[in-house]
């Protein structure tokens, strides 16, 4: 179990860095979309190698939340650039 | 026997992620990412989760939502992501 | 009644701290945090380090996660992510901008459907030019349209707009020695850039037999003044700063006897 979360924190660490390389602003969006999902599944197997049923919901929870907040950034940056 | 099946999605997970995620570095338009990361990263954490729910089948509905949440949220937010960066673009 | 609960605390970080010591994955994960931070440090567009901080948030709340904090893994995700981003989101848009006031003729096509309408293509090399400037300093341009030139001096006075953009001949009309108005006027070649706007107006043939459109821009901020001044050409607009003298009716905008009361650059005017 244990070598798939390093595998996880290793493949996490691309977007990290081209989120921090990039220069445009949908890049950068891409990068934490993939991001947001990548840690909240990395909370559910977390949860699930600790066997922990709290720490599960909460990651559900971040699951869905985070692509929300996403979206509302999303939306907030697309009226920037038009005005 | 329970347990290769769920390594091996799992690990199967691992590979559609990397395969996602590794076009994020080249300097490709910003849809052709978003196509490869939204399609192959939904089916990594797919895979990943099912893989989960193998090992521990007591969480079942616990998983259930987050495979539900996953697939709907995901493909939502490809489409807005799509939208919001093409028509920030054309203006901009 | 505190004493158990530390206690229990207490016992529970022991725990933990025994298997910190075995896992490896413990502390890959947790060495994710300073390193987002250090990212989040080093931004200098706000629009980049409000993406960077929803990062961080997601680094953050799964450390947390990690830890076995749950409840503070999903504030984190709920309030630090999604609400103080979108509420900064906000805030820095709305604040990181110039409102720049035009007469309206330079906005011709303004349909009630379109909320952003096309200037005419005489003014565009000035508004791509402030654009541009701007741009260096992640602020956006907000154009507000104002009937007459009278209105728009009226709107600087009364702090409405930071920036107006008059028609040369209009600019000078308006405001030549005005009172309460003390305009540093900033050097503007005239005969040096006649050629290069008239090459820049042959795409025109219309208005090529009159003199070149410069525009005037007046601003009554001096830091605006300073980050346009260097950098505006001087052959397509020319760039005055405006002292505005304390005025006790300019502090109410919206008082009934300052609307009625012209102000005083208008008293030239009349």
């Amino acid at each position: 179990m244990q070598w798939i979360l390093i595998a996880m924190i290793l493949i996490l660490l691309i977007p990290l860095y081209e989120a921090w390389q990039d220069d445009d602003i949908w890049q950068r969006m891409l990068a934490f979309a993939s991001i947001a999902t990548k840690t909240s599944i990395m909370i559910l197997v977390i949860s699930v190698l600790r066997d922990d049923w709290m720490i599960g919901v909460v990651g559900v929870l971040i699951l869905s939340v985070g692509n929300a907040a996403l979206m509302l950034l999303a939306h907030v940056l697309r009226r920037m650039n038009e005005g | 026997m329970m347990d290769i099946v769920s390594y091996s999605l799992m690990g199967l997970g691992l590979v559609f992620w990397m395969w996602g995620t590794l076009p994020l570095l080249g300097d490709r338009s910003v849809l052709f990412k978003l196509h490869s990361l939204s399609v192959s990263d939904t089916l990594g954490s797919i895979s990943i989760i099912a893989g989960l729910l193998l090992r521990i089948p007591s969480e079942w509905p616990l998983l259930l939502l987050a495979l539900i949440s996953l697939a709907i949220w995901n493909t939502v937010l490809g489409y807005v992501l799509a939208y919001c960066s093409s028509s920030g673009g054309n203006r901009g | 009644m505190c004493w158990p609960t530390v206690q229990a605390r207490g016992g529970i970080v022991a725990n933990f701290s025994t298997d910190l010591s075995v896992d490896a994955y413990v502390l890959a994960i947790a060495m994710l945090l300073p390193i987002t931070a250090c990212m989040l440090v080093t931004q200098v567009n706000p629009y980049h380090a409000l993406v960077i901080r929803g990062i961080l948030g997601a680094v953050a709340a799964l450390v947390y996660a990690l830890f076995g904090a749950a409840d503070v893994a999903l504030t984190e995700a709920l309030v630090g992510t999604m609400l103080s981003i979108t509420l900064y989101a906000i805030a820095v848009r709305s604040s990181l901008r110039m409102r720049l006031g035009v007469l309206e003729e330079a906005l011709p096509e303004r349909s009630p459907v379109a909320d952003y309408p096309q200037p005419l293509p005489a003014a565009t090399p000035v508004l791509s030019a402030l654009r541009q400037a701007l741009r260096q300093y992640h602020m956006r341009l907000e154009l507000v349209a104002y009937p007459d030139p009278q209105a728009l001096q009226a709107a600087l006075v009364t702090k409405d707009v930071h920036t107006i953009l008059l028609p040369s001949a209009t600019a000078i009309a308006a405001s030549q020695p005005p009172d309460s108005l003390t305009g540093h006027s900033s050097g503007q070649p005239l005969g040096q850039s006649s050629g290069q706007s008239s090459g820049q107006h042959s795409g025109h043939p219309s208005r090529s037999h009159t003199p070149p459109r410069r525009y005037q821009l007046q601003t009554r901020i001096q830091r605006l003044y300073e980050i346009l001044q260097p950098v505006l050409p001087s052959d397509v607009a020319s760039l005055d700063y405006l002292t505005l003298k304390s005025n006790p009716q300019t502090h109410l905008p919206h008082d009934p006897s300052a609307a009625v009361e012209p102000p005083p650059s208008m008293e030239v005017q009349s």
